[in-house]
């Protein structure tokens, strides 16, 4: 099985190839990048094949094609793949606007191709350690949680995550989605209603879009949340930031913190506290499932609908901000 | 300095215990639990009071450990009688009731100082006065967690009856409305959830609160009645334009018990914090309010800042029960 990248504006794409070199029976077909000084140095730098424009490396039929634009260009290249009959993977957000998160689902839907939205939380193994918990009925019911998705301002990575047109917007869009379906897959109920508050403290001189911002939203089966989805980290905290909830329950409460398996590093060369990561890569695990859904020819394990949902919640919580009210989510 | 201590249950008897550390003598003590006072009395060789009117001759300071309902009443009655106030918190059950208990001490010209002891603990201190100190720049984003589980009561328990305690979104997590307001200034809007509004059979209690603060701040309160006894977590993380501070007692807790048990352990009737520390933070405060009724030194808590904060607790029910958020009116103009 090909497949192809198309992009590095996101950094994910790099990991990507990693991801997929260690798969069996998969081939890295190439890559491909509308900068093409990026993509040509990456290419190079990750020894991978480089095609000059995403029509060529379609053209030479990939089975599939992993997204990874600006959030706001996402739409015009899951048209492409799908005109062509090739599967996606698209990073997230799946799109910054109802409109685009729609049409990528409707059109592939129509295409009959696999579309699956890159949450690879889904993947973690403490997280689904949880939701096996959860459907053995270890919890009773459950009747909330208490969330973060807090990170460092991303345009250490690319400047584009704080461009209000590329993003979509700043925090709220960059962090919401994650949680929103993480949380929708352990209740399979729909996000009803969302209160959301933002600022700009942190990095104020520096971008135009929120850098902190606390949600709070609530479920069609009356389970409630709170998301603080704030790019609240510093630079130099030990780590780039993290993903953690408290979830409450008949039974009691839960924590989990999903990036807590670390080993803690301080070197001379740092001159600060680092954690390194050795819990399981849950991006492989999700590409992983990509391909399988693919050869298998069925659907992910997470759908475009379940990217398409997330940005409805995402978008509410951007009403509010503006509102200053509990809004009802728009739900197509 | 004679104090009559007004309620006997956990936290009369910690006051009393504080107040001992002080050069005021305790008069005595008046409770609906005569035994209990009795036992306190002796302890402390003070007296027994049947009613807070027979107390009220005897003493020149009045500290109110009485249920959160009581606390009104009680207050006006020592105010009258131009008696200094302690109070605990919440300290009163509405806004209404404690913007009268402020006026009442005011014009009696007596003190009102409330018993927001979180503004004493050492951990909480020291994180207020780094951001004073300018260490993080301006708060941003805070994140206040207050865990443990349900009040007991042997009997009456009123901490659960929302008429007289207010509930977990005002008996518990008023600790952490007053500590944000003391981090990152006043709150102009209110947005709250909690289990027991949505789940009315659930056998533990959740709140989950988001306070927008004029200096464009936010935070985040979280108080859990939803852990097995005798657990009692805090934690606090205040992230800030220039750095970030935090705070988990699990982590800084210095001694980690692995004691073999060999019968059942008893959590007392409300959880508390303890990290072992030389001096009790209910008796740092007890020694700063000494000060203040002794040589009018300033303390750190406000009467205002009691009404500010059951102001928060009163609009954080409101909204539970609406799901909107709820703007609070300014307590200058009302």
């Amino acid at each position: 099985m090909k497949i192809g990248i198309l992009s590095f504006a996101h950094h994910h794409g790099e990991a990507y190839i990693s991801n997929l070199r260690r798969m069996d029976n998969v081939e890295l077909l190439g890559v491909a990048d509308d900068d093409t000084t990026r993509g040509e140095a990456l290419a190079k730098q990750h020894e991978a094949r480089y095609f000059p424009s995403y029509e060529a490396l379609l053209e030479a039929k990939p089975d599939g094609v992993i997204i990874c634009t600006e959030n706001n260009r996402h739409r015009s290249l899951v048209e492409m793949a799908a005109s062509c009959g090739v599967h996606v993977l698209c990073e997230k957000p799946i799109a910054t606007t109802h409109a685009d998160a729609k049409a990528i689902v409707d059109v592939c839907s129509q295409a009959g191709i696999v579309l699956m939205t890159a949450f690879p939380m889904r993947f973690s193994v403490p997280l689904l350690e949880i939701k096996a918990r959860l459907d053995n009925g270890d919890f009773g019911n459950v009747y909330c949680f208490n969330a973060t998705n807090q990170g460092e301002l991303p345009t250490k990575h690319r400047a584009w995550f704080v461009d209000p047109d590329l993003a979509g917007g700043g925090a709220i869009m960059d962090h919401t989605v994650h949680l929103v379906d993480i949380m929708r897959w352990f209740i399979g109920s729909e996000v009803e209603t969302m209160y959301a508050h933002s600022n700009k403290i942190f990095h104020a001189d520096e971008v135009q879009v929120e850098t902190g911002a606390l949600e709070m939203l609530t479920f069609k089966n009356n389970v409630f949340a709170t998301i603080d989805a704030s790019w609240c980290r510093p630079q130099y905290w030990p780590t780039w930031g993290g993903l953690t909830f408290e979830m409450v329950t008949q039974r009691g409460a839960v924590f989990v913190d999903a990036f807590r398996q670390n080993i803690n590093v301080y070197s001379h060369n740092a001159q600060r506290a680092n954690w390194s990561y050795w819990g399981s890569d849950m991006n492989h695990a999700m590409v992983n499932e990509f391909a399988s859904a693919i050869r298998e020819n069925r659907e992910p394990k997470v759908t475009g609908v379940d990217g398409l949902r997330a940005v409805e919640a995402t978008l509410a919580a951007y009403e509010s901000t503006r509102t200053g009210q509990t809004v009802q989510v728009q739900r197509a | 300095m004679k104090v009559g201590i007004v309620g006997v249950g956990f936290m009369g008897t910690t006051h009393a215990s504080g107040w001992a550390d002080t050069p005021a003598q305790i008069a005595g003590f008046t409770a609906e639990t005569q035994d209990e006072a009795e036992k306190l009395a002796m302890q402390y060789q003070a007296k027994v009071y049947s009613s807070l009117d027979a107390m009220l001759p005897d003493v020149d300071v009045v500290d109110i450990c009485s249920p959160t309902h009581l606390h009104h009443e009680m207050i006006l009655k020592a105010a009258a009688a131009g008696k200094h106030i302690v109070c605990e918190k919440p300290l009163a059950r509405t806004t209404q009731q404690a913007r009268e208990v402020v006026e009442a001490c005011s014009k009696a010209g007596v003190q009102l100082l409330v018993a927001h002891v979180v503004r004493f603990f050492p951990e909480y201190a020291l994180a207020q006065s780094a951001i004073a100190n300018g260490q993080i720049g301006k708060p941003a984003v805070l994140r206040l967690h207050r865990g443990s589980y349900r009040p007991k009561k042997p009997a009456g328990n009123w901490f659960l009856e929302e008429s007289k305690s207010g509930g977990i979104l005002m008996d518990l997590m008023i600790h952490d409305y007053d500590y944000a307001r003391w981090i990152a200034g006043d709150v102009e809007t209110v947005s709250a959830r909690r289990v027991t509004e949505s789940h009315s059979d659930a056998p533990v209690d959740y709140g989950l609160v988001i306070l927008g603060h004029k200096s464009g701040a936010l935070s985040h309160i979280a108080g859990s009645w939803a852990y097995p006894p005798p657990t009692f977590i805090t934690r606090f993380e205040i992230a800030g334009e220039h750095g970030l501070i935090e705070f988990d007692s699990e982590a800084t807790a210095p001694i980690h018990n692995l004691i073999l048990k060999t019968g059942g352990s008893d959590a007392p009737d409300v959880g508390l914090p303890s990290s072992p520390v030389s001096e009790s933070p209910y008796t740092t405060q007890l020694k700063e309010f000494y000060a203040a009724l002794a040589d009018g030194k300033p303390t750190r808590v406000r009467a205002t800042d009691g009404l500010a904060s059951v102001q928060i607790a009163e609009a954080a029910l409101q909204s539970a029960r609406t799901n909107q958020p709820v703007t609070l009116q300014s307590l200058a103009e009302a």
